[in-house]
């Protein structure tokens, strides 16, 4: 392994690290804060979000042209696809992220959330090697 | 129970984090494509190495070549080349860089476990920690025993994978990231998944009134 790659690791496991705790110090892996936010019964973590949004779009205005391009565009999988996830979300209260952070703090059945997003990632592949075919645009590519 | 962070103080750490992806990582913070690098690990690795090879055999190819203008042309000739190839270096470390910069699969899979391990610190810590068979107090609420808990997040977290794979993006893909460029797929897909999870949330909160 070089140098290269040992940084490369370095550099994701930082990020994840802080990325973990202040989602935790948000409350984003809290069921009950996310199904208030869901409900409209507290709308703190939706205001943290938007927020959130604000700052990141500022700081990519002022890098401007330094920013990679992403590659998202629409396509047949991005209401379905997205609907599913919302249903998933409102369920398990985790995302892709989240599912770390409510292992972190303690919820053991995160575990099964985890095994079943990996079992959706993977079928995924599958189906859409042998139906769909189109171009998704997942990030990180 | 520790109070949770007031929202402004979480939209400049939420909001933080994705900037200090881009700055240390260089590109834009997305975790469903960090999930889908991970569970297609094999292929990812096969990519990685036929890469490597590739740069192998470029280099390979090269000193064939330069051997065999050697003995044709003599050490002239080479100076020529060499000099021919000073000229145009920077398009051929450009592409030796694309080839290289294709992330490998384990360090996504080290962002996914820092995650875990960086939101136990922040709960051990903050007294937040509290290990549990259930998700939460309202959770358990709605869907009732643990074995139905159990099997809702097993469900639900299909869903997940499935949909986020299949939306080309989540709740930092789509919502953080390319709402922050106003990307219409991210805007769309953001407005689809908030609603569809409010619906549902609504839906279950009325069911069990």
């Amino acid at each position: 392994m070089n140098m290269r790659r040992v940084k490369q690791h370095l550099a994701y496991g930082v990020v994840g690290l802080v990325f973990g705790g202040v989602l935790t110090r948000i409350g984003f892996a809290d069921y009950d804060e996310l199904h208030k936010m869901f409900i409209f019964a507290d709308l703190r973590m939706l205001y943290t979000f938007a927020g959130s949004v604000a700052l990141t779009m500022v700081v990519y205005f002022l890098l401007n042209r330094r920013i990679p391009p992403q590659h998202k565009i629409i396509q047949p999988g991005t209401i379905p696809g997205s609907m599913l996830f919302g249903f998933g979300w409102a369920i398990t209260g985790a995302c892709p992220s989240l599912v770390f952070v409510q292992l972190g703090m303690g919820a053991l059945p995160a575990v099964l959330t985890g095994i079943g997003i990996f079992a959706g990632v993977w079928l995924y592949r599958k189906a859409h090697s042998r139906f769909f075919g189109w171009d998704t645009g997942t990030c990180g590519v | 129970m520790t109070e949770y962070w007031p929202w402004w103080l979480g939209a400049l750490g939420l909001g933080g984090v994705s900037i200090l992806y881009l700055l240390l990582i260089g590109r834009l913070l997305g975790v469903s494509g960090s999930w889908a690098k991970v569970v297609a690990w094999k292929e990812n690795r096969e990519q990685q190495k036929a890469a490597e090879t590739l740069v192998e055999d470029t280099e390979a190819m090269e000193n064939a070549f330069m051997a065999e203008t050697l003995a044709e042309f003599g050490e002239d000739a080479i100076r020529e080349l060499q000099a021919e190839k000073e000229g145009d270096t920077g398009g051929k470390a450009a592409d030796i860089g694309e080839l290289e910069s294709a992330t490998p699969w384990t360090a996504h899979l080290v962002f996914l476990l820092s995650m875990f391990l960086g939101a136990f610190l922040v709960a051990w810590f903050n007294g937040q920690f509290e290990l549990r068979l259930d998700l939460s107090d309202t959770h358990t609420r709605i869907f009732g025993s643990l074995w139905e808990v159990w099997l809702a997040l097993l469900i639900g977290g299909m869903m997940v994978g499935f949909g986020t794979q299949m939306a080309g993006g989540c709740t930092s893909g789509h919502g953080l990231s390319g709402c922050a460029r106003l990307l219409p797929a991210s805007l769309l897909a953001t407005a689809v998944f908030m609603a569809s999870a409010i619906f549902l949330s609504l839906l279950m909160e009325v069911m069990i009134r």
